[in-house]
């Protein structure tokens, strides 16, 4: 299941400044680990130990020869991450299958956990999760990334970087557009009549409670989230639409609403890393639904 | 009869102990005193299923799920919502009474969500491993074959899956609702559920399925998603509760699946 298609990833390959990565020309070798401490010192807010943003594979001691970001890093995405030299990977969701994030599994001598701890071991993989310092971050910059990936930068709301003021549309046309510019395949799944005008959006991405869509909703048209509970924020705008409001709620999965931050993560990184090449690799979308 | 002593019968023809800790069974909306002229049974009370229910002379709801959008119910968190308001002011008007069952309809034997969910899946029970395993061997076929025969029997618009669509599967492992078992169980080629958060969890099926593939190992996932999962065993539910409520008619009805997807 490629993520990127063999044209896309040759471009990719073929746009990297330098094919098989390494240190930039002159420039001192950098360690993964001095790569961490330029990110704790830029993130722009105060490090918590008490957080998902750790090494999760790999040694921080390891001579970086480029850095990928991703939403997650998949077997997939660390396979290009190879190929296109990097050693450094930067994710925003776990490596290893949940919150836990360790390459055994507690119960069972398990063949993914061990083959991908395995595949990241032998090619001297690092990898680095940035998830609750990252979302904190102000200007957010989640918000941003999904603006630039739908073209929407310049109807964001200067107040709020999550609110959108759109010229209106229909609902279906604006799924068909979320769904193109995030590069959706089976995962986008939408509450509301296809058939409404809205021009009021407003973003939710990753995951989120009731309590998010409970603000945001009174004041826009549509929510554009990652993932919520069911029966939590799809239910409560099944009820809003079934009692008359125009609304709507389009879901398009947590990995695929965070992807595009990690994108500005990799311009991010550019600005104080410049002894390597980075380069952002999206994870794509998980899944995908029979015709 | 009232709604107290429909709720008394439940309990008693249960056959498990009930369990007063539970926050999730109780009355959500009016009280026992109640007169009850039908029931609707339904896997979420949302305000369109009150409605129906209403209209078809049915003033008490037996749902699986919450009613104000928050599993515990608080009104704390969604009263200053109007919808909270207009919703409670038309039970309110029609003397609705909402009982809810879930943690006491997933400890009865049989679990009726499994039972209905099987049988709305076609997963006939001479292929389940033992009764209660929720793991059937069915006839090799493909995972995409699969996903579109289920896609069919459930109608799901919605439909989410994960791994290749080539791969050869026989071995199904079927959740309910929030209770995606484990895809890394080495006995089971796919789990069939209703939701499950998608990263940060206990194991994060999406990724781990993503990652057995590029392995090699032979894994898929379908998400039906949480209304469809445990919608079919609320008509098990209605016809269960027939056998000890003969006073008022008793029935399912749907909520339906909330999503559309786009082509």
């Amino acid at each position: 299941m490629a993520v990127l298609s063999r044209r896309e990833f040759a471009a990719l390959v073929a746009a990297a400044p330098f094919a098989s990565a390494g240190r930039m020309p002159g420039a001192a070798p950098i360690t993964a680990e001095e790569i961490v401490e330029r990110i704790k010192k830029n993130i722009g807010v105060a490090w918590k130990s008490d957080s998902v943003d750790t090494v999760k594979a790999g040694n921080l001691s390891t001579i970086a020869r480029g850095i990928v970001t991703t939403s997650m890093a998949t077997m997939v995405v660390l396979q290009q991450a190879l190929k296109v030299g990097a050693n450094l990977v930067i994710t925003g969701q776990p490596t290893f299958y949940g919150k836990t994030d360790l390459p055994t599994s507690s119960t069972t001598q398990d063949p993914v956990f061990a083959g991908k701890n395995e595949f990241i071991t032998r090619n001297n993989l690092v990898v680095f999760r940035l998830s609750d310092h990252w979302r904190q971050r102000r200007p957010d910059p989640l918000a941003r990334g999904i603006a630039t990936a739908l073209g929407w930068a310049k109807y964001q709301s200067a107040g709020d970087p999550l609110r959108f003021e759109l010229p209106g549309l229909s609902l279906d046309t604006l799924v068909g557009h979320v769904k193109n510019g995030l590069r959706s395949r089976g995962g986008i799944r939408v509450v509301g009549d296809p058939r409404i005008r809205v021009q009021r959006v407003g973003l939710l991405p990753g995951t989120t409670s009731i309590q998010a869509a409970l603000k945001m909703l009174p004041s826009v048209d549509v929510i554009v989230a990652g993932e919520v509970r069911e029966w939590e924020s799809v239910e409560y705008v099944r009820d809003k639409v079934f009692s008359g409001e125009k609304k709507g709620l389009i879901l398009t999965g947590r990995v695929v609403s965070e992807e595009p931050g990690m994108d500005v993560c990799a311009e991010w990184l550019k600005t104080f890393v410049s002894e390597v090449p980075i380069w952002h690799i999206s994870a794509g979308d998980p899944y995908w639904r029979p015709l | 009869m009232t709604a107290g002593e429909v709720v008394e019968r439940i309990k008693r023809n249960l056959g498990v102990p009930w369990r007063d800790t539970t926050y999730r069974d109780t009355f959500k909306y009016g009280g026992p005193d109640t007169e009850v002229t039908g029931i609707a049974t339904t896997v979420f009370c949302s305000f369109e299923v009150v409605q129906r229910a209403s209209a078809a002379g049915c003033n008490m709801i037996i749902p699986h799920e919450d009613i104000y959008w928050n599993d515990r119910d608080e009104v704390a968190i969604v009263g200053d919502d109007p919808l909270y308001t207009s919703k409670a002011e038309f039970m309110r008007k029609n003397n609705i009474v909402v009982f809810r069952i879930h943690d006491h309809m997933h400890s009865q034997r049989p679990d009726f969500t499994y039972v209905g969910s099987a049988r709305e899946l076609g997963l006939d029970p001479k292929y389940e491993t033992a009764p209660s395993s929720h793991r059937f061997i069915v006839p090799e076929t493909t995972l995409g074959a699969l996903a579109a025969e289920v896609r069919t029997r459930t109608g799901a618009r919605a439909l989410r899956i994960v791994g290749d669509p080539k791969a050869t599967v026989s071995r199904i492992q079927l959740g309910v609702g929030y209770a995606t078992p484990a895809v890394n169980h080495p006995d089971v080629d796919v789990v069939i559920s209703g939701e499950q958060q998608e990263t940060d969890g206990m194991l994060d099926s999406p990724e781990y399925v993503l990652d057995a593939v590029a392995l090699g190992i032979t894994k898929g996932w379908i998400m039906l998603g949480h209304a469809i999962s445990e919608e079919a065993g609320m008509l098990d539910m209605a016809q269960w509760i027939t056998r000890f409520v003969s006073e008022v008619p008793v029935r399912l009805v749907k909520a339906g699946e909330p999503f559309w997807a786009p082509k």
